[in-house]
């Protein structure tokens, strides 16, 4: 359960003061799917950068699996980070000079997983987004859908908790974005993690058991089956 | 990360940034280079000084003087008293003092002192073989620590009378077509002896003395002596200059010849230097007590070790001089690494990005820059030190042979001594890449994500 309590972002101070975020209240179950919805400006970001522990809120409180996320010291945090999450980004970037392989290792080598279930790990990923057969090929040499598809196995190759993708099919045409998105749901399904998606595209929003709609920093409404409070305390 | 991921991770984003990573590492290369060309000039320079002094000396030996002008102690700044017993043969012509029989009576009975060496040279008249014409010469008593390469005969432990070593350098001269040749040859060795003053003066007050007699005894007499040849020395590889056309006899007649023709004069029994050798010499504390006692007695000594220390710091200063250039092209070399590092932290922030994103540590990238600026260390430094290796081997015959070192390499690579100049490089490198990998451990990862 991720537990996202009195959430406050601002940047700046007095006059050129910005609320991007304002009292975000929201509990999101284990192995559920949810689409946090925006246009741009609304903050659904900074809301998923505050949630992955990547960015501070400025007040309120992250609490995964009761652990209080900022509360943690950076290294633990780092450390909860590199075990508990996966990543993946709307420009893909994976690093065009190294080979599929090397580009999946990325996680499991900061995770300090062993060399030889590592190999082990980063196969069986290949496998699951059909990439195999381009193990040793360089990223550069592969398609958009196969930069993302080899980003979404760089996700989940540690099996994390929590994946959150951010605009996932936003450099993607809509072909390659249907195959994506399914492989993402299917994902999701064995692995038993929860997916945390980041768009404006109404049509994959509708594909998540929950809906979070943001506008001007606030919950404006939610769909689907959870416990989501609007803008009060649970 | 593992510090092995993290190695192995620097190298490939150094790899793929080829040209960059080698310009960079070229300029450490330069410094490294010289660096290594001036360890391998040393050690080669070290080692023909300590090659002279081991071919010509006894460690164990201290030469011994009364006159510290001789090893080269001059005051020149204030002028010296005239002393009625010296000659003026010294620096600047100033006169010697010398040792005579009672000082070298004093420094025998020194305790340590096991013996003394009569240092000799005696300038001949002339020198001729059975055939030739006459030549100048100089015999010097050949001493049991010099180690000649003979081209023909060989040298018993001890010299035996009438038998001469002469160097290779006579033989044409002698008319020997080959050293084997002048084997058991003889040779007539010329000495003037000189006026004695006495005779003269008493023929000159006597008023029976004849025109005759005076003129006989006022014009110097000419001693002649054989010697056989019993081997023919190589031109030494490595010589004190000046030496290479000496013969050598034993050091009784060495003795006997420089008597007779100074007999009569102010340099009876007289000499510059002698050498003095200390029981136990090899050990450097016994051969300094025994250098002060000596001292103590009122001379001055030199052991090979400070002729060999002096010499050593004169190619220690050569080396420092061009030392600095090498360190100068370092210290440039530093700039290159910042720059370079900074350019490789702002191409590669989306990278970093990412790697905080996944939960790499602060720590771990800032060592990921760092052994980056590590690998063009190294890279540069293996570069100069291989460069290096490969000019010593091409230009050593030529330098070799230039100098005329007769074999003695004057570059010899320190293997040891630039594994220590490739550590310090990367080291280096690695202070030099500090700045840059602080920035890359601080960025944001929010910022360094940002697409748009």
């Amino acid at each position: 359960m991720i537990v996202v309590k009195n959430v406050v972002k601002t940047y700046g101070k007095k006059t050129s003061r910005t609320d991007v975020l304002k009292d975000i209240n929201i509990e999101i179950p284990n192995s559920s799917t949810v689409a946090i919805v925006g246009k741009s400006g609304s903050g659904k970001s900074t809301l998923m950068h505050i949630i992955s522990g990547l960015d501070h809120p400025t007040s309120g409180n992250i609490i995964i699996d009761d652990v209080d996320l900022h509360k943690m010291s950076q290294k633990k945090m780092d450390s909860f980070r590199s075990k508990k999450m996966g990543f993946i980004f709307q420009a893909f970037f994976v690093e065009a000079n190294q080979t599929c392989y090397q580009n999946i290792a990325l996680p499991l080598e900061i995770a300090r997983v062993s060399s030889r279930s590592q190999k082990k790990l980063i196969t069986q990923s290949l496998k699951d987004v059909d990439l195999l057969d381009k193990i040793n090929a360089k990223a550069n040499d592969l398609s958009g859908g196969q930069k993302q598809r080899l980003s979404i196995a760089r996700a989940v190759v540690n099996k994390p908790r929590i994946i959150f993708a951010d605009e996932p099919t936003g450099n993607l045409d809509s072909v390659n974005g249907d195959k994506i998105v399914d492989l993402l749901f299917d994902l999701n399904k064995t692995l038993k993690s929860t997916l945390i998606i980041v768009t404006h595209d109404a049509d994959l929003a509708n594909k998540c058991q929950i809906k979070i709609y943001l506008k001007d920093g606030r919950v404006d409404s939610i769909e689907g089956n959870s416990k989501i409070k609007k803008g009060e305390v649970i | 990360m593992r510090i092995k991921d993290i190695i192995t991770k620097s190298f490939r984003s150094l790899r793929s940034a080829k040209a960059r990573t080698l310009l960079t590492a070229l300029a450490i290369a330069v410094g490294s280079f010289v660096l290594s060309l001036t360890l391998s000039a040393s050690n080669g320079a070290s080692q023909y000084v300590h090659r002279i002094i081991e071919d010509n000396f006894n460690p164990s030996e201290l030469i011994v003087v009364k006159d510290k002008t001789v090893l080269g102690k001059v005051n020149t700044n204030s002028p010296v008293v005239y002393n009625p017993t010296s000659t003026n043969t010294g620096i600047n012509n100033a006169p010697i003092a010398r040792l005579g029989d009672s000082d070298i009576k004093k420094i025998t009975n020194t305790p340590g002192v096991e013996s003394i060496r009569l240092g000799i040279s005696v300038n001949l008249l002339w020198v001729k073989s059975a055939t030739s014409q006459k030549y100048d010469g100089s015999v010097d008593a050949f001493s049991p620590y010099q180690n000649p390469i003979l081209l023909a005969g060989s040298i018993p432990k001890t010299l035996d009378k009438q038998k001469i070593i002469i160097p290779q350098g006579f033989l044409q001269a002698f008319g020997f077509k080959t050293a084997k040749d002048a084997i058991g040859k003889q040779i007539t060795l010329a000495i003037s002896e000189p006026v004695n003053q006495t005779t003269l003066d008493t023929l000159l007050t006597s008023p029976q003395s004849t025109i005759a007699e005076i003129k006989a005894a006022s014009t110097p007499q000419t001693q002649t002596f054989e010697y056989t040849v019993i081997a023919v020395a190589q031109k030494p590889t490595v010589s004190q200059p000046g030496t290479e056309l000496y013969m050598y006899v034993g050091p009784s007649d060495a003795s006997n010849l420089n008597d007779i023709s100074t007999i009569g004069t102010s340099s009876y029994h007289e000499y510059t230097y002698v050498y003095a050798l200390v029981k136990n010499g090899a050990n450097k504390n016994t051969l300094n007590s025994v250098a002060s006692a000596i001292k103590h007695e009122g001379y001055d000594t030199q052991s090979v070790a400070d002729t060999e220390a002096f010499l050593n710091q004169i190619i220690s200063i050569l080396q420092g001089i061009v030392a600095a250039f090498g360190a100068i092209a370092i210290i440039a070399s530093v700039f290159g690494i910042v720059n370079t590092m900074y350019i490789s932290v702002l191409q590669r922030t989306r990278e970093i990005g990412l790697m905080k994103a996944l939960g790499m540590r602060r720590k771990d990238i800032g060592r990921l820059f760092r052994l980056e600026a590590a690998w063009i260390g190294f890279i540069g430094g293996l570069l100069g030190a291989i460069l290096a290796y490969i000019v010593c081997i091409l230009i050593n015959p030529w330098i070799t042979k230039k100098l005329d070192l007769n074999g003695q390499k004057l570059l010899i690579y320190n293997f040891k001594a630039v594994a220590i100049l490739i550590v310090v490089l990367i080291i280096i490198a690695i202070f030099a890449g500090w700045l840059p990998s602080r920035k890359a451990a601080k960025l944001d990862p929010i910022e360094a994500l940002r697409t748009e």
